[in-house]
């Protein structure tokens, strides 16, 4: 038996294959269905552009001798025009794995921020006759904070749809909001994204607020607004939310020396994975990276590098250091030392 | 020498350099000692190529150090999804694929001699019959096609567009573009973007941890296994040693971590009588057992018993370890802290959401404890960490765990000169 194995299921008799590594997938198919589907005359640099925009960075070295020589025999060649050989209307239908993970979607308490429950009892009969892959009790997320967002609340899935549509169509909204202080905050926003925290199990809307060339950037928890309503306000550029999480990051990030006990160099590395940084071996066990951040990450990541304990050795930023040697300090204080040092 | 190609046959091989890259990203030629610097040169230049946008190259005194540089709050998918779309096909492959699709679009119902008829007539391609039939038995078992019997004949037809359905449920396009970020198994609902040419300009996830796609396979096989309720042997190779051996359990539950986003195989291991936990991506195979074999009717027959038990379990599993050194059942730890309220009520609410029920009391103004029975209170150390600024005191039942924590404290002193830092 190969290194994977093909998983086969039986069911009504039938031999599925539900190999996620098949050719189907394959970027190149997809970079050949988007020319096949299209029954436009393309030059050879009009085909070079659409392979560059789907495909990887050498993929152009494969595929255009492949089309141009005829290999593939797909296209049709007139003059310096190639042209699709196929009638067009063609498409590719859904694997049984894809139906498979529709169907185990349709099972999540989530869809219903999506579609109401007679939409989720339809499509799951749609798809009647696929497996799901798993079921609501199939993950155990160990740690995992206890006080998640109630996703089946009205009020809550009303403000998710309308705060979706709001994203797709650029539209102001008007939120009424509930502040960590329990006070009222009342602002007019532009609402970016909707962001989903796996570890809090809550939804945050990221939206600018106004003057849209001078306002920064917000976090909302969905559960603390109280009101949402349109604004009859369109903006009309797409606000590039990255530059605006880049400028967020501090200049300065933090440094961190890993002693490589316990298997901390995995553990650092795996850990802090879903943050931007940069790590280099300077010594024979120990290692110096640096991960970049902003003011809102800043606690977080403060308590995530204590929880390593003396296996991480921060050295900068200065700002950092003093929060890490701040909390040590106040610890020292405390005495709790007995004596088994 | 053979000519480079983007595209693999196998991942397997890819899989542990992308993911080395990815994780520590700062090893150079010479640290990838696991084969020749040629193979090394291929993969690097073939992952160079898939994450194009992604590699970033530094220069140190060893050498250049090729690194993937990721953010997770700046994508709005995850770029190693990539990797999963590289099978190598044949020049047929593609060509069958593209034509017997377009014309069924248009010809429902045809049998293998039909198809490559038309593929003669109407495409001018030669193909044989059994190749034909060959590709369409393959498609029928990929789910893309339907096959028939019409009296002796067996017809093939595409299966269903689901186009039409897509229109009429616009909010299930939205759901897509959310899942393939937010729950496992991302990576399907991502193909499913690709078919549909879905994009997602609307969700972020924030404590996504993008590497563990690379597992994606074995997580299906296992979670086949747990579907049909089958016992499986599993071949692993440790990530610490690389040491290899071989396991035969009943795979019960996913273990995930949402700080890390590790996930372990908790499943039952008949020859010790325990639950275990098990690294996926120490996992290299997975081998269902002869579904008629005796030893695996024996195991799944009580896989709801052991199933049920490890639910029961639950409460007392801090992480995903079901015993301690100490040998005994469980252990006790009691941590007092010091909380000003209501200004620092946070904490409390920390000690709430973050605690799995531990029980809290106010034992004198401004400080509380917290407590808790675990099996493996080891486990518990780099939470309690998380509060060190307001902790009065720690005990625990285990005398190993109490020491490591106020050794690791001291060393954090003196890693910090604490003593003399705030002395001006």
């Amino acid at each position: 038996m190969g290194y994977y194995y093909i998983a086969c299921l039986f069911v009504i008799g039938m031999d599925i294959n539900m190999n996620l590594f098949s050719e189907t997938y394959n970027c190149y198919y997809q970079i050949m269905k988007e020319i096949l589907k299209d029954k436009s005359s393309f030059t050879l640099d009009e085909l070079r552009t659409k392979i560059s925009c789907h495909g990887f960075e050498e993929s152009l070295l494969y595929i255009i001798p492949k089309l141009s020589s005829g290999e593939w025999s797909l296209l049709k060649k007139n003059g310096e025009l190639y042209c699709t050989k196929l009638s067009g209307s063609f498409y590719v239908p859904l694997t049984t794995l894809q139906k498979s993970y529709l169907k185990t979607i349709l099972q999540d308490k989530k869809m219903q921020l999506f579609l109401d429950e007679p939409s989720i009892t339809n499509l799951t009969t749609m798809l009647k006759d696929v497996p799901t892959l798993w079921d609501n009790d199939t993950f155990y997320y160990y740690d995992r904070y206890s006080d998640g967002d109630d996703f089946t609340a009205p009020a809550y899935k009303k403000h998710f749809r309308m705060l979706l549509a709001a994203i797709e169509q650029k539209r102001f909204v008007d939120i009424d909001y509930t502040s960590p202080s329990r006070n009222r905050v009342h602002h007019h926003y532009l609402p970016c994204r909707l962001e989903y925290s796996i570890k809090n199990n809550k939804f945050r809307l990221l939206a600018k607020t106004l003057p849209l060339h001078k306002g920064g950037l917000e976090t909302l928890n969905l559960e603390r607004m109280t009101k949402v309503e349109f604004l009859d306000q369109f903006a009309e550029n797409t606000v590039d939310l990255n530059q605006l999480i880049r400028s967020s990051y501090y200049k300065e990030p933090v440094c961190l020396h890993i002693y490589n006990e316990r298997n901390a160099l995995e553990r650092t590395m795996l850990h802090f994975a879903n943050y931007e940084k940069n790590t280099t071996k300077i010594g024979d066990n120990l290692y110096e990276c640096l991960i970049y951040y902003n003011k809102m990450m800043e606690t977080e990541l403060l308590i995530e590098v204590l929880s390593f304990g003396p296996m991480l050795k921060v050295l900068g930023s200065e700002h950092f250091l003093k929060q890490i040697k701040g909390r040590l300090y106040r610890q020292n204080r405390l005495e709790c030392l007995p004596n088994h040092t | 020498m053979s000519e480079f190609k983007e595209l693999v046959k196998s991942f397997a091989k890819s899989r542990e350099y992308v993911r080395d890259f990815f994780v520590y990203g700062f090893k150079t030629r010479e640290d990838f000692n696991r084969k020749s610097t040629r193979t090394y040169d291929n993969e690097r230049r073939r992952i160079e190529c898939w994450l194009q946008g992604f590699v970033k190259q530094d220069y140190t005194k060893k050498g250049k150090n090729i690194s993937l540089a990721i953010d997770s709050n700046l994508l709005d998918t995850n770029p190693l999804f990539r990797v999963w779309k590289t099978k190598s096909f044949t020049d047929n492959d593609l060509i069958l694929h593209f034509t017997l699709l377009d014309y069924l679009a248009q010809n429902p119902c045809c049998s293998a001699e039909m198809l490559t008829d038309a593929l003669n007539l109407k495409y001018n391609l030669l193909f044989d019959v059994q190749t034909v039939r060959r590709k369409c038995n393959a498609y029928v078992k990929e789910g893309i096609f339907i096959k028939t019997k019409q009296g002796k004949e067996i017809k093939y037809s595409a299966a269903k567009d689901f186009t039409p359905l897509f229109h009429r449920y616009p909010a299930f396009r939205q759901a897509i573009t959310f899942y393939q970020l937010a729950e496992p198994l991302g990576i399907i609902g991502n193909t499913i973007m690709d078919n549909f040419s879905m994009d997602n300009f609307s969700f972020r996830v924030k404590h996504s941890f993008f590497v563990h796609t690379l597992e994606d396979e074995v997580l299906l096989e296992l979670l086949h296994a747990m579907h049909s309720k089958e016992s499986i042997s599993l071949e692993l190779c440790s990530t610490k040693n690389q040491n290899k051996s071989t396991r035969t359990c009943i795979p019960l539950q996913i273990f995930t971590s949402t700080r890390t986003g590790r996930r372990f195989l908790c499943a039952y291991q008949p020859k010790s009588k325990r639950f275990n936990c098990i690294r996926i991506d120490s996992i290299k195979n997975v081998t269902p057992l002869p579904p008629d074999s005796q030893e695996n009717k024996d195991f799944s027959r009580l896989w709801d018993e052991h199933q049920s038990n490890l639910i029961k379990n639950h409460p007392y599993i801090w992480g995903v370890s079901f015993q301690n050194t100490d040998k005994t059942h469980l252990q006790h730890v009691k941590l007092t802290l010091r909380i000003r309220e209501p200004e620092e009520h946070y904490i409390m609410e920390r000690l709430i959401r973050e605690g799995k029920d531990g029980i809290i009391t106010c034992i004198a103004p401004n400080t509380y404890t917290y407590e808790k029975d675990i099996f493996d209170a080891n486990e518990m150390l780099p939470w309690l960490r998380t509060f060190i600024g307001r902790i009065v005191n720690f005990t625990c039942s285990s005398p190993v765990v109490e020491r490591r924590f106020f050794q690791d404290l001291q060393k954090m002193y003196d890693m910090y000169d604490i003593k003399n830092a705030f002395r001006d």
